[in-house]
């Protein structure tokens, strides 16, 4: 009896023994936590699928070594810096709530220890899951939010890589600025009294109405003629009287900021209306639906709406191709917007703990706040990755820049959209004037 | 000037429209003496009978009008004879209930339906199409069909009210139920027949709609809002009031467009920013409560 129970106390220390030193052993290739928090059901868990597979497939580049690949991430399996240490991803389900979104933060940083967040989709989810980090000194990195309030709160823990609503609305003065100086691909520069006199309609939404007063101040800036400037109802099922008004104008440049079903009617109107201003632009959200194309057809070749991703950019960067090729493998899809700045969210995360060679949370700070990627190891169309440290938009990606696209007819017949801003990556020639419904 | 022109005929075009959907309101308040709080639900669903039975058979809604028009007789005799006859013995405050009752029912009923998220045409013979009439003024195909199937729509209502030994019948009972009774009037059919037509009339106003408008089962209360106004503003009970006011109506509603006209004519800065058409519906509102507080009998009224 004596010597069972004395083997089974040496079988007990040894196996011990083993538990205590296994981690040891191993703690060169510690694990680095990262919690991912988006909408994975609910009304945007098609986005939120979209996003997750995003930023899987940059934790599954950064952990493994493919040499073909020109990103830093994809030399070294794990984080070289500290050790090889393997990226895991943590991810938790806001359903697009606030609250939850919330709960969710401080599960993650008090349960599962993570080192780092990376999320939320939602500006309003972004919004209260960034407090709580800020709260607990956790760093944050959120990768496709564009409420221009996110940055503004003077945060230390919050980096945003996307550019957001400001960026996309002075990326349209550019590119009518650039019209008038003739950088625009195939299109002669024309005179700035032709395209001088604007008008906008926006829902009247949170989201509308800024984008309506950033249309405000940057015609100021850009020295155009606001002509007419109205919020509108979303909801609305008619919207002839507002089309009249945009069209008593007389405006050159119709700027829009709709959901989707007003959208429609909106264009759907104008062409009734026979509107010819020689701009309409969108801002993103109902200009860029699936649904938008399939209702309206033809009818909306020659109409402008900003971006953030588009398959095109895959055929002009050589590593976006690839990224795409390993997506489309995993997933079955192409990259979009979602996916594309997921991926470039998590990409940032790797850069970061790489640079901070330590998980510390001043550590990651300081190096987020030091931290550059340039452009050509993005798959993005971004100038590069460099953040605010100063100035009333902390941790600002201040070298990103949106896409403008125009639906145009290409050689089957389908409507498809062209880049036509930045002007170095346009894809087609600019359809300019638009040549009405 | 062409903006001046094509405010005046969109906002005639709309109100011809908006005339009858009011058109069943004055009806049934007429002969009964009850307010109808869900008019507009009647509508709403007017305008997805004209939706689904036109996307169902691939023409426009504009030749749905028939179907329309039985699907809102039906339902304005099944709501008389299952609802309306046994709240109309109770008080005034009990009937005002109950159809505002029917309207939540009939909403929510629409929502677990067809849910929450708008619908519209998106093709048809007229849809998309529009004659340039010079000037500049541009009237869309399917406004200026379903303003003139308005017009003839509500003609056949007036010469059945005015004709017919119906109309004359429905007449005496809006004059006196009583006296009617003892003249052999089948007074209970007559008030059925009332709620038959005005819901056929505000239906047929539905498909007609539905031709520009996208619909959702919310859509109800702004036209049962805008029809109280036209009731109030012709007078209730009076049908020529109710066309003479949907045409007002129409013109309000055109108020930001003629605001356009005189900022761009005067070009004064402050004029072209003010948001009219943001408030294109308050003017009706107020249009509503002045003539609600200083003519309560409405221009046409003969009712007290």
């Amino acid at each position: 009896m004596k010597t069972f129970v004395k083997s089974w106390i040496s079988v007990l220390s040894v196996l011990l023994m083993m538990v205590f030193l296994a981690p040891a052993g191993t703690m060169a290739a510690e694990e680095i936590k990262i919690g991912v928090i988006y909408p994975l059901t609910g009304g945007a868990a098609a986005a939120g699928r979209e996003l997750r597979a995003g930023a899987e497939l940059a934790a599954e580049i950064a952990n493994s070594t493919m040499a073909d690949l020109p990103m830093t991430m994809a030399q070294n399996s794990g984080v070289k810096s500290l050790g090889g240490a393997k990226i895991k991803l943590i991810f938790k389900d806001h359903e697009g709530n606030p609250t939850l979104g919330a709960d969710q933060a401080k599960k993650l940083i008090l349960d599962d220890k993570v080192d780092g967040i990376l999320g939320c989709y939602f500006s309003s989810v972004t919004k209260t899951v960034s407090a709580v980090c800020e709260q607990y000194g956790i760093p944050m990195i959120n990768g496709s939010s564009t409420s221009p309030a996110l940055t503004e709160r003077g945060f230390k823990w919050f980096w945003r890589t996307t550019p957001h609503d400001k960026w996309f609305t002075k990326d349209l003065f550019e590119l009518l600025v650039g019209l008038t100086e003739g950088k625009v691909k195939g299109v002669k520069a024309i005179p700035k009294k032709d395209i001088i006199n604007i008008a906008s309609a926006c829902e009247k939404t949170e989201w509308g109405s800024h984008v309506s007063e950033l249309i405000k101040e940057f015609s100021k800036e850009y020295k155009f003629k606001l002509r007419k400037s109205f919020l509108y109802a979303a909801k609305s099922a008619d919207l002839s009287s507002e089309v009249r008004s945009l069209k008593a104008s007389r405006a050159d440049v119709m700027l829009f900021a709709s959901y989707t079903s007003d959208a429609i009617l909106m264009v759907k109107t104008l062409k009734a209306q026979k509107a010819q201003p020689k701009i309409i632009w969108g801002q993103d959200a109902g200009f860029e639906k699936p649904e938008f194309r399939e209702t309206l057809g033809d009818s909306i070749s020659g109409i402008l709406t900003r971006t953030v991703f588009l398959p095109k950019v895959v055929e002009i960067k050589k590593l976006a191709g690839q990224v795409n090729d390993m997506y489309k493998k995993k997933t079955g899809n192409d990259l979009g917007g979602a996916s594309a700045r997921a991926f470039t969210g998590l990409q940032t995360w790797v850069a970061v703990l790489e640079k901070a060679g330590s998980t510390k949370p001043a550590d990651i700070q300081k190096a987020a706040n030091a931290i550059y990627i340039p452009g050509k190891e993005l798959v993005v169309p971004w100038q590069g990755i460099k953040f605010a440290s100063t100035g009333n938009e902390m941790g600002q990606n201040v070298l990103g820049s949106g896409l403008i696209g125009q639906y145009q007819k290409n050689k089957d017949g389908k409507i498809e959209l062209e880049i036509v801003y930045p002007f170095d990556v346009s894809s087609a020639d600019m359809i300019f004037p638009f040549a009405g419904f | 000037m062409d903006i001046l022109i094509g405010s005046l005929f969109a906002g005639l075009l709309i109100g011809m429209i908006l005339a009858l959907v009011a058109l069943g309101l004055t009806i049934i308040f007429g002969v009964m003496d009850i307010v109808n709080f869900a008019h507009g639900e009647f509508l709403m669903i007017g305008m997805y009978t004209g939706l689904l039975t036109a996307q169902g058979l691939g023409i426009d809604p504009l030749f749905t009008l028939p179907v329309a028009a039985l699907v809102g007789f039906l339902l304005g005799i099944i709501c008389y004879f299952g609802f309306i006859k046994f709240i109309i013995r109770g008080p005034m405050v009990a009937q005002l209930l109950g159809t505002f009752g029917l309207m939540l029912f009939l909403r929510n009923l629409a929502l677990l339906i067809f849910g929450s998220e708008d619908r519209a045409v998106h093709t048809g013979l007229l849809v998309g199409k529009s004659f340039d009439l010079g000037l500049g003024i541009i009237v869309p195909a399917t406004k200026l069909a379903a303003a003139g199937l308005s017009v003839a729509a509500f003609f056949a209502v007036w010469m059945l009210m005015h004709r017919t030994r119906v109309g004359k019948a429905l007449t005496a009972t809006a004059l006196d139920a009583q006296g009617a009774r003892y003249m052999g009037i089948p007074t209970e059919r007559m008030n059925a027949l009332a709620w038959g037509i005005g819901g056929a009339s505000v239906t047929i106003a539905g498909a007609l709609l539905v031709n520009f408008w996208s619909v959702n089962p919310f859509i109800g209360l702004l036209f049962t809002m805008i029809a109280f106004a036209i009731v109030a503003l012709g007078g209730f009970g009076s049908i020529p009031g109710a066309f003479f006011a949907g045409l007002v109506v129409g013109l309000i509603t055109e108020i930001p467009g003629f605001w356009d006209f005189f900022s761009y004519t005067f070009d004064a800065e402050w004029m072209m920013d003010v948001p009219m058409t943001s408030f294109k519906y308050m003017w009706v509102y107020v249009a509503y409560f002045l003539i609600v507080v200083f003519r309560p009998r409405g221009l046409f009224g003969w009712k007290q």
